[in-house]
């Protein structure tokens, strides 16, 4: 088969389907046939099932009374006032939760981009609780936190006297952010510190003979150099925000129900509680498809206020010349 | 990558100089930079501290007024009970059943079509199907899972652990990456020199490419497991009460005759389930933070 298809020259078209080219083309489709049929199979086809149902009355066990209902569902969630509040609440929660990670793992990382004693030892304390599963997490806040015996009020007992403050149920979003934040800060950190080891010497050093103080350093030359990196942290650091569901349902800490408390509920615990809890498939995937687009949208505004602050190396070689 | 090794090696900064040298400032900075760290990784550890002080408590220290901070002696019964108050030891086994057939799949799956985004450029298709697996990485996992439920239901695929195995062999976005960016950086050479030798391509992969990559096995493994040993929400949704995880049973395990939690059992059995992950974490600390910045940062 090969001596014939090298000695004997053919036509080019079949030739191009015998040779290497069409042999790293079946390769290379073996090779993601896994990825591939999966993404078919538990990606494509339930993202159809899941919109073609979230325009029907679908509950689960109804396919003899299936009933098309258009975008019924969807008119439904934009009068359903729990939908806003959900909503409120996700905005609420993102707008103290990304800004404070993002803030906290640079804050961090720039702190131990200096030389200083045991900086091996800092990171690690840093990142443990990344490693922690959030079952755990839940676990540990809730003690920490707790109204009568939690260590927050202990200490805070030392300086007013019985302090009883009850942080699940008076401050809950403060709290469910407290544990967000300190679970999620260690992966921010190392990514920022991988972006401000790899700011070129040369920049530092040239700033440095200008007179720039440390402060100046930082504000003219690392951080513009370490915006792509923050730009990206950011965008999935929004997303997750947004996402926010196993969190509050285990700080509910309920057995059997796991409903938030209202200012922890969530716009994916609306959608889950209406899926899991009351059966309406159709309207709970109308709800996580509304939910998509929103999530979407403000992406894509994010990625539209880039090019006021992100910096890009595209005329660098103009610029070193 | 070059990056990721400064990283790792924890060079000092190019601004280091000798202390001798130093004007005041300067120095008063590294203190004050010190003071601020000590404070810091102080607040960080507190909740953990915790964790593992009431791990060792009675439960009348526990819920004593004013809180007490040390345990008068080792409770170690604690932990004699996390594991006998309800048959942990085989919720633990199923945690590990499960997270290692999904990572044992999804590591051979992804390295598999790692190798394939990395080691075909005439492919066609090859660039926007790498951009799909970039895209999926950002997609809400709740709008694919509440209709995959609905699917597995009807297949008869709930309370088993088939889902994890599907989810394995079709690989994840993230181990996908994290290969195709390892294998970019191994020479090319070793491809011309094996193709000379008439070794094909599966070969190639196997005998040359994985051996070669252990890091990249090793990290995705490690972030393969963890996932599903921290996962509460599938195994809650997918699993019945008897083959479900440690995870979710730690939820509601530990409870006295009147339904309360049992907080300084809970404690022990929240230690004992976390101390594993931790460990991993201590020995292979470089690889999961090398890891975690060739994901996050794009190369």
């Amino acid at each position: 088969m090969t001596v014939s298809a090298t000695s004997a020259p053919r036509p080019a078209p079949r030739r191009r389907f015998q040779g290497r080219a069409w042999r790293e083309t079946v390769s290379f489709y073996l090779f993601i046939s896994p990825w591939l049929l999966g993404f078919l199979g538990l990606s494509v086809l339930p993202l159809a099932l899941g919109f073609a149902a979230s325009l029907t009355n679908y509950d689960g066990y109804n396919l003899d009374s299936l009933r098309f209902r258009g975008l019924d569902n969807y008119a439904r969630a934009l009068d359903d006032t729990e939908v806003w509040h959900a909503l409120w609440r996700t905005v609420v929660f993102s707008v103290m939760n990304v800004p404070l990670s993002i803030g906290l793992a640079l804050f961090l990382a720039i702190l131990l981009n200096n030389s200083i004693p045991a900086r091996g030892v800092f990171r690690t304390i840093f990142y443990l609780p990344h490693v922690i599963p959030i079952v755990a997490v839940v676990w540990i806040w809730r003690i920490f936190v707790d109204q009568n015996y939690g260590l927050v009020n202990g200490i805070l007992s030392w300086v007013w006297p019985d302090t009883a403050i009850r942080w699940t149920v008076d401050f809950p979003t403060q709290v469910l952010t407290a544990l967000t934040v300190w679970t999620g800060v260690g992966g921010g950190m190392v990514i920022f510190l991988a972006g401000l080891q790899g700011v070129p010497s040369e920049l530092k050093d040239a700033a440095r003979m200008d007179g720039a103080t440390t402060p100046q350093l930082y504000r003219a030359v690392i951080l513009p150099l370490l915006t792509p990196v923050i730009f990206f942290e950011l965008v999935l650091t929004m997303i997750r925000s947004l996402q926010t569901l196993v969190a509050p349902m285990l700080l509910a800490g309920d057995q059997l129900a796991s409903i938030p408390v209202r200012d922890n509920y969530l716009f994916l615990v609306h959608a889950y509680q209406q899926v899991f809890a009351q059966q309406r498939y159709g309207y709970g995937l109308a709800l996580i498809w509304m939910f998509l687009v929103v999530i979407l949208v403000l992406t894509y505004a994010v990625f539209k206020t880039s090019k006021y602050w992100v910096y890009y190396e595209v005329d660098q070689d103009g610029g070193q010349r | 990558m070059a990056v990721v090794d400064r990283v790792a090696q924890n060079a000092g900064p190019s601004t280091d100089r000798p202390s001798a040298s130093r004007p005041l400032v300067a120095r008063l900075q590294g203190i004050s930079i010190v003071v601020a760290l000590v404070g810091l990784a102080a607040l960080f550890s507190l909740p953990t501290l915790w964790l593992v002080l009431i791990s060792f408590k009675k439960e009348v220290e526990w819920v004593s007024y004013p809180i007490v901070i040390l345990p008068s002696s080792a409770e170690v019964y604690n932990y004699y009970f996390a594991v006998t108050m309800f048959p942990y030891l085989r919720y633990f086994w199923n945690s590990v059943v499960l997270s290692t057939t999904y990572t044992a799949l999804v590591v051979l799956s992804s390295a598999a079509a790692g190798f394939g985004f990395a080691r075909h450029p005439g492919a066609p298709g090859r660039g926007p199907l790498f951009g799909l697996v970039m895209g999926m990485m950002m997609v809400p996992w709740l709008v694919t899972v509440v209709p995959q439920y609905i699917v597995f239901s009807k297949l008869g695929l709930l309370n088993s652990y088939w889902p994890w195995v599907l989810w394995g062999i079709s690989g994840s976005p993230f181990h996908i990456f994290l290969f195709r960016q390892f294998f970019a950086g191994i020479p090319r050479d070793l491809d011309d020199a094996a193709e000379v030798d008439g070794c094909g391509r599966f070969r190639l992969f196997w005998q040359i490419y994985l051996p070669n990559s252990l890091p990249a096995v090793a990290a995705s493994s490690i972030f393969a497991f963890t996932w599903v040993w921290g996962d509460w929400l599938f195994p809650k949704l997918f699993l019945h009460d008897q083959i479900t995880t440690l995870a979710v049973k730690l939820q509601t395990a530990y409870v006295d005759p009147y339904n309360q939690p049992l907080v300084t059992i809970t404690m022990a059995g929240v230690v004992l389930y976390v101390l594993p992950m931790v460990l991993v974490f201590f020995v292979a600390q470089r690889l999961i933070i090398q890891g975690v910045v060739t994901t996050g940062m794009k190369g």
